[in-house]
């Protein structure tokens, strides 16, 4: 039913000209670096044992298997912006779960996979448990740190609760191991780490990863769009405790002693202060910072036990006071300007219309039904009993005076959190408690008052995460091309953004990201649009645009659309009917005329007492 | 039973003057300090210098006080200040400040095990029963910290201002109100605190440079479940340190340890306001 418009035409050129400009994508970028980088640190782990003497080995060892600790702490505070000091606590789990059961059950190579299977999902599930805890929709990022801070108290004291089971205090040794050589163990280590690292490596460079910096700079955007982020985080934390137990399950098996401190909050922070100076949010930063300091650590303590701590945390203040981005990327900018490149560029995206759906909205007569709904915040009433129903193919605006309880009728109908009472329908099924990202699932897009999109994210990333809900995001590769319905497409296009799909949307104008932002909402293809102030501070001509796109939407793809607008002129051009809002209470619903005509709401706009009126 | 309703609430007390200057920091600057354990221990050493240069014990916890608010002004021009806009990396900061206290007093101190001489030792007889002198007299303390700070909350022109920063912090300053000198102010206090808290303490335990490490995890925990006020950290404090001497002394003394960070991160699950009263 959809016609190529003119506009879809007009976007491909556009896109075919990017992608033709520049062959150095981040794509083939990330796998390229990947491949010389996992073939560097192969040589590197190949050689070490030839050219180190055993005490450093061994050293590195220790300190090849917490980097691939450090990987995980990487990804979920550089990338994700989750702040754990309980990492920790998963090597502890992989190393207990070596040893419990080497000590206490048996020894040989089936029990050997046994115990690492048994800590990778155990560290994994208890992972999972704590993601739950710490994750919901509403918690505050503090109380994940909280949350990641208990993990390894408990898991400490759960240790010395254990008594002769687990050693208690002084821990469990002498168990049997394979007596390997050192070089051995060195290569499994290093093995590890190399995998793990070139693993993550192309997983942050995915749009998975992409999707994973959005959470951090904008997590309720993402979640109005659609996209599970407590379910993400969680998945995050299991794989990351996952990869952290089989470090410490290595870890233990080749020292043949584990001791409490292993999984304990100090090591957690440790952590951190290794992340922090190498740079967070870069992998190889906060992976060398940790061979570093570790192996310097190591040869220092004998000769300047408290010095070297002392340095260590003068060095970690400063950097997280003047240099929070850590030594990464000052070294990597250094490089760059060495090697006269720049940062690489911007994914080329293709765009081209997706198929218009299959089901039609026309079965359902009411989208939108909201029945007697209020929002109290204690005594005060900002919604009280406000009942109505939108239609398919049809624009309704909600108009009032400021304070009217406009903007938090749309956060009632957008969250099942928000209401305290009454109930809202959308397609026919109420929305219940249900989280941003259910209600989206059931079909209702929201754009916002101010424009808050993702600063560090390109135009073409915003929309490839606006169709996460679509289309998923791929975890190790990037999309590129993507499928959007037409009117986003018009919408692009009639603000210029088709030809911006490389640029971050820090640099768009005010017009630009209103057209952006509304072409996301569009993007996830809702049936119900839930619209604040579309317009506001736009041109003339970027408002008659997108009023356009807007009636266009509701007569040829049957949307129905919810518009809060203060400007009545516009109001009166695009809607079909309009409520209006007056101190949290529906004073009246009608058509255009109606409203206009009607002398209770020009009371209300007058100032006058509304009571008085009949 | 009398012990041990005495234990529980001189262990509340005890724990609410260990954490009412965390709580002060938080209220005013929306800062997370984890050098406050450094800054309890930064108090224990000072009681052991005051008592190895023969001066009186009772002097110990005024001196901390005055040493840590010195130094709190300091800390605050230098390492705090730049992070305000930043509260997720202003606990890094304060941690890593942490670590520097502690190596500076292990490197000035040595890392063994020392005591303070105690002001008062032995027992009072209280009813029929006899109870650890000094942990009514730290009890006694704790409640004059709640009130002097409730009456400098309320009662004061630094406590209108610092009112006005926590309430509305722009519009404060468009009053006219010098919200940097609010917050160096409110560091070196709570810093002043912390320490006082450390020398108090002191006499009960001995003194070692991760001496408030432990201290540092649950006056965190108690701090965040109560919100920010002082009778809600009272609260906070009788609940969670009741739960913790009822969990040591009928269940074991290993899982009382745990009990106020597991209570607390439960009770921050159901409820994220916690038990706060306003």
């Amino acid at each position: 039913m959809v016609e190529p418009a003119p506009v879809a035409r007009a976007a491909r050129p556009a896109a075919e000209r990017a992608s033709g400009a520049t062959a150095r994508t981040p794509v083939r970028s990330a796998w390229r670096s990947a491949l010389v980088g996992s073939a560097l640190g192969l040589a590197a782990v190949a050689a070490g044992p030839f050219l180190l003497d055993t005490y450093t080995t061994n050293i590195l060892i220790r300190a090849l298997f917490l980097a691939a600790l450090v990987v995980g702490v990487d990804i979920l505070w550089g990338y994700a912006g989750v702040l754990t000091f309980g990492q920790s606590a998963f090597f502890g789990v992989g190393a207990y779960a070596c040893a419990l059961v080497f000590t206490h059950y048996g020894f040989g190579p089936g029990w050997a996979v046994g115990a690492l299977a048994l800590g990778v999902l155990g560290a994994a599930g208890v992972a999972a448990l704590v993601g739950w805890l710490a994750f919901y929709h509403g918690a505050s990022p503090l109380y994940a740190s909280i949350i990641t801070l208990a993990l390894p108290i408990v898991l400490v004291q759960a240790i010395f609760a254990g008594g002769r089971f687990t050693g208690s205090s002084s821990g469990l040794s002498a168990f049997p191991t394979y007596y390997w050589s050192v070089g051995t163990w060195f290569t499994i280590a290093g093995v590890y780490l190399v995998a793990v690292t070139a693993a993550a490596w192309l997983f942050v460079r995915s749009d998975f990863g992409r999707l994973l910096v959005a959470i951090r700079e904008n997590e309720e955007r993402c979640a109005y769009l659609g996209v599970p982020v407590s379910g993400v985080k969680i998945a995050l934390m299991a794989a990351s405790g996952a990869v952290g137990a089989g470090a410490g399950f290595g870890y233990a098996a080749f020292t043949n002693v584990v001791a409490p401190e292993l999984g304990g909050f100090l090591l957690g922070t440790e952590l951190l202060i290794w992340t922090a100076l190498g740079g967070r949010g870069t992998l190889i930063g906060p992976v060398l910072g940790t061979l570093g300091i570790d192996v310097t650590a190591s040869y220092l303590t004998g000769a300047l036990p408290f010095l070297w701590s002392l340095l260590i945390g003068i060095a970690f203040v400063a950097v997280i006071v003047l240099l929070p981005q850590g030594v990464a990327p000052v070294v990597a900018s250094g490089a760059r300007r060495l090697l006269g490149r720049g940062p690489a560029a911007p994914s080329p995206l293709a765009l081209a219309p997706a198929p218009a759906r299959a089901e039609t909205r026309e079965g359902v007569a009411a989208p939108l039904k909201v029945e007697n709904l209020s929002r109290r915040y204690g005594s005060l009433k900002v919604l009280d009993g406000v009942s109505f129903e939108a239609q398919a193919g049809a624009i309704l605006s909600i108009v009032g005076p400021n304070g009217a309880g406009k903007t938090t009728l749309m956060r009632c109908l957008s969250d099942g959190g928000e209401r305290t009472g009454g109930r809202v329908h959308v397609n026919g099924v109420e929305i219940g408690r249900g989280a941003p990202q259910t209600v989206a699932a059931l079909g209702v897009g929201r754009s916002f008052q101010n424009t808050n999109l993702f600063d560090t994210l390109t135009v073409g990333e915003c929309l490839t995460l606006a169709r996460y809900k679509r289309d998923g995001a791929r975890k190790f590769a990037r999309r590129l091309a993507l499928d959007l319905p037409q009117p986003a497409l018009d919408i692009l296009s009639a603000t210029g953004l088709s030809d911006r799909l490389g640029l971050e949307t820090r640099h768009l104008s005010h017009g630009m990201k209103r057209g952006l932002e509304l072409a996301m909402v569009l993007a996830t293809e809702p049936d119900v649009l839930l619209l604040d102030e579309p317009t506001a501070g736009l041109t003339k001509a970027e408002r008659t645009a997108i009023g356009g796109v807007l009636v266009d939407l509701a007569r040829a793809h049957g949307l129905c659309t919810l518009l809060i607008e203060h400007d009545l002129d516009f109001v009166r051009e695009i809607s079909d009917r309009v409520v209006v809002l007056h101190q949290g209470e529906l004073l009246m619903e009608g058509t255009v005329e109606e409203v206009v005509a009607s002398d209770l709401v020009k009371a209300v706009y007058a100032g006058e007492r509304a009571e008085t009126a009949p | 039973m009398t012990i041990l309703a005495l234990d529980i609430v001189t262990t509340a007390l005890i724990l609410f003057v260990v954490a009412a200057g965390l709580m002060v920091i938080l209220g005013v600057m929306k800062l997370i300090n984890f050098a406050h354990g450094a800054f309890l221990t930064v108090g224990g050493y000072t009681a052991m210098v005051v008592t190895d240069a023969g001066l009186s014990p009772w002097l110990a916890a005024p001196a901390a006080l005055a040493f840590g608010f010195g130094a709190g002004l300091l800390i605050e021009r230098v390492i705090v200040r730049p992070l305000y806009d930043r509260p997720l990396d202003a606990i890094l900061a304060t941690w890593g400040l942490g670590i520097v206290i502690t190596q500076l007093i292990t490197l000035g101190f040595g890392r063994e095990v020392q005591f303070a001489a105690s002001p008062m030792t032995g027992t009072l007889p209280l009813g029929d029963t006899e109870y650890s002198a000094w942990r009514l007299v730290v009890s006694g303390v704790a409640l004059a910290v709640g009130a002097g700070l409730t009456a400098l909350l309320y009662l004061t022109r630094f406590g209108l201002n610092a009112r006005a920063v926590i309430m509305n912090e722009p519009l404060a300053r468009g009053l006219g109100i010098d919200s940097g000198r609010v917050r160096a102010t409110t560091f070196g206090l709570g810093a002043g605190l912390a320490c006082a808290a450390g020398a108090l303490i002191t006499p009960l335990l001995s003194v070692d440079p991760n001496m408030g490490l432990p201290w540092l995890v649950n006056s965190f925990m108690l701090v965040l479940v109560s919100g920010v006020s002082i009778p809600s950290l009272m609260l906070a404090s009788l609940l969670l340190g009741g739960a913790q001497v009822l969990v040591s002394s009928f269940v074991s003394p290993i899982l009382g340890g745990m009990t106020i960070v597991v209570l607390a991160a439960a009770l921050l699950r159901i409820n994220p306001k916690g038990l706060s009263l306003g």
